[in-house]
C-alpha cells in the first residue's frame, strides 16, 4: 500500500511538478481554447451567411429573373458544394490537406487549425441554422413582409432570432463537439492540451496521469459549457412566456 | 383605389382564381364571402402580392404593382394586413411589435413610433400590455393588437384575411367592434370573414366568391334578402 501510493506520487510528480510541466498543460489549455473559440465565432459566421443563402434561393420567387437571381443561383451551387465537401470527408483530413496542402508555406499552426475547424464547423451549422429558420412559422415572414419590411429587415429582425432560440440545443451540441475534436490538432503539430499530454508522456514513459487528466479537463469544459448553455436557454424561454 | 384586371391564380395544376375583375374604391368597405377553397383568401392575399398573381394585373393608386419593376415593399407600406393567425412577431413585445416597421423603416423616430404605439394600444383597449410577450395574451387580445401593428404604418386600405376564425367565440365581438369602429372613421377595407353579421352591418358592399370568381356582388341588403345566384343562394341558407 506504501509502496503504490509513493508510486503515485512520483507518477503525479513526474507528469505535473518536475520541470513545471503543469506550465505545458496550462499553455497547451489556452492554445485549445483559442483555436475553440475563434473557429466557433468563424463557424457561426459562416453557417448563417450559407444557411441565409441557401433558404432565400429555395423561397425566391419562381418566376424572377435579373442579375441578382443568377447571383443567388451561382452562391446556392457554391455552397452545396462547400456542404458535400465539407460533411462528405474526415475533420482529421481537411485539416491535412489545409496545412500540408493548401496552407503548406506557413508555420502558423493555430491559425490554420482555426480555420480549418472553422470551415468544417460552418458546414454543420449552416444545416443546424438552416433548420431553425425554417422552423420558424412562416406566417412571420408574411406579417413582416405585408408590413412593407424587405426580406433581409424581416430575416434579421423577426425570423434569425427566432431561429436561433430554436436551435440553440443543436447549436450547443455543436460546440461541444467543436471542443472536443480540436485535439485533432495534434496531428499538424500544434501544441494543445492533448499535444502536452503527449509531449509529457514522451518524456516520462507515464500514459496514465497525464491521458487522464487531459480528459479530465475536457470533461470539464464540456460540464461547464453545458450548464451555460441550459441557463441561456431558460433565459430565452423566460423572454418568451414570462 | 384598388383595380384589379383578369386575376387569375393556379398553384400547380390547381387554378384558383379564374380571372377576376373588380375595382375597390375609396372609403369602401368591401367584404368578401363564399365557401372554403373558392379562392377568397388567394384573392386578398393577391392585393398586396403575398401570393403572385400568374395572370392579371392589379394597379393601387394608378400604380401597377404586378408590374416586377414596381418596389413591393413601399406599396405593401400603405396596405395594412390582418392574418388569421395574427402573426404577431414572438420574439418581440406587444409595444416592439408595433414599433418594429415604423422605426425600421424610417418613417417615424423611436420617441414617435413609442407615442404613436401608446395611442393605437390605448385606442385598441390594450395599453396595460405594452410590454407583454404575444404567447401571453388570449386570440381576440392578439388580434387587436395585430390591427394596432397595422394601422402603426397609418396605411390607406387595410386588409383583413378571416380575422375572426380562429378565436374562441367569445372574443369575436371584441375584434368585429374594433373593426366595425375602424370602418366608421372611414378606412378603406377589404375583409375576408364568414362573420355573415359584420357584412350586413358594416360592408358597403358584399361579394360573393365560388370557384375562383365572383359570383355576385351587391349591397348588403339585396345581397342577402334578395340572392340571385343558385349557388349564393344555397350558401346563405346553409350558413344564415
Amino acid at each position: 500500500m506504501q509502496a503504490w501510493l509513493a508510486d503515485i506520487a512520483a507518477d503525479f510528480n513526474q507528469s505535473f511538478i518536475a520541470e513545471d510541466r503543469w506550465m505545458m498543460y496550462l499553455s497547451g489549455f489556452t492554445v485549445t481554447i483559442r483555436v475553440a473559440v475563434m473557429a466557433l465565432i468563424l463557424g457561426v459566421a459562416i453557417g448563417i451567411i450559407i444557411a441565409v443563402i441557401r433558404t432565400s434561393h429555395d423561397s425566391r420567387r419562381k418566376n424572377a429573373k435579373g442579375a441578382s437571381v443568377v447571383l443567388l443561383n451561382i452562391a446556392d451551387w457554391f455552397c452545396r458544394v462547400y456542404l458535400t465537401v465539407i460533411r462528405g470527408t474526415p475533420m482529421m483530413v481537411q485539416l491535412l490537406i489545409m496545412y500540408f496542402v493548401i496552407f503548406a508555406s506557413s508555420r502558423n499552426q493555430i491559425l490554420v487549425a482555426t480555420l480549418a475547424f472553422g470551415i468544417n464547423s460552418g458546414a454543420y451549422v449552416a444545416e443546424i441554422v438552416r433548420s431553425g429558420i425554417q422552423s420558424v412559422d412562416p406566417g412571420q415572414m408574411e406579417a413582416g413582409r405585408s408590413l412593407g419590411l424587405n426580406y433581409r429587415q424581416t430575416m434579421t429582425k423577426i425570423i434569425i432570432p427566432q431561429a436561433i432560440r430554436n436551435i440553440l440545443p443543436a447549436l450547443g451540441n455543436e460546440m461541444i463537439t467543436l471542443l472536443k475534436d480540436t485535439s485533432l490538432v495534434t496531428v499538424i503539430g500544434c501544441r494543445d492540451i492533448t499535444k502536452a499530454a503527449l509531449n509529457i508522456q514522451g518524456v516520462t514513459y507515464q500514459a496514465f496521469m497525464p491521458l487522464v487528466f487531459v480528459a479530465l479537463v475536457y470533461l470539464t469544459c464540456v460540464l461547464i459549457l453545458s450548464k451555460l448553455l441550459a441557463r441561456l436557454e431558460r433565459r430565452m424561454r423566460a423572454s418568451d412566456r414570462r | 383605389m384598388i383595380d384589379v384586371k383578369n386575376l387569375e391564380k393556379s398553384f400547380g395544376s390547381n387554378h384558383v382564381l379564374r380571372g377576376i375583375n373588380e375595382h375597390i374604391y375609396p372609403g369602401e368597405k368591401v367584404v368578401v364571402i363564399g365557401p372554403s377553397g373558392s379562392g377568397k383568401s388567394t384573392f386578398l392575399r393577391c392585393l398586396n402580392l403575398l401570393e403572385e398573381p400568374t395572370g392579371g394585373s392589379i394597379t393601387v393608386d394608378g400604380i401597377e404593382i404586378t408590374d416586377p419593376k414596381t418596389d413591393i415593399d413601399k406599396m405593401r407600406q400603405r396596405m395594412g394586413m390582418v392574418f388569421q393567425q395574427f402573426n404577431l412577431f414572438e420574439n418581440l413585445t406587444v409595444k416592439n411589435n408595433i414599433k418594429l416597421a415604423p422605426v425600421t423603416l424610417k418613417i417615424m423616430s423611436d420617441a414617435e413610433a413609442e407615442k404613436k404605439a401608446m395611442e393605437l394600444l390605448t385606442r385598441v383597449g390594450l395599453p396595460d400590455k405594452a410590454d407583454a410577450y404575444p404567447s401571453q395574451l388570449s386570440g381576440g387580445q392578439k388580434q387587436r393588437i395585430a390591427i394596432a401593428r397595422a394601422l402603426a404604418m397609418n396605411p390607406e386600405v387595410m386588409l383583413f384575411d378571416e380575422p375572426t376564425s380562429a378565436l374562441d367565440p367569445e372574443m369575436v365581438g371584441e375584434v368585429l367592434e374594433l373593426m366595425k369602429e375602424l370602418a366608421e372613421e372611414g378606412m378603406t377595407m377589404v375583409v375576408v370573414t364568414h362573420e355573415m353579421g359584420f357584412a350586413r352591418e358594416v360592408g358597403t358592399r358584399v361579394l360573393f366568391m365560388d370557384q375562383g370568381v365572383i359570383a355576385e356582388q351587391n349591397n348588403p341588403k339585396d345581397f342577402f334578402e334578395n340572392p340571385q345566384h343558385p349557388r349564393l343562394k344555397e350558401f346563405l341558407s346553409k350558413v344564415l
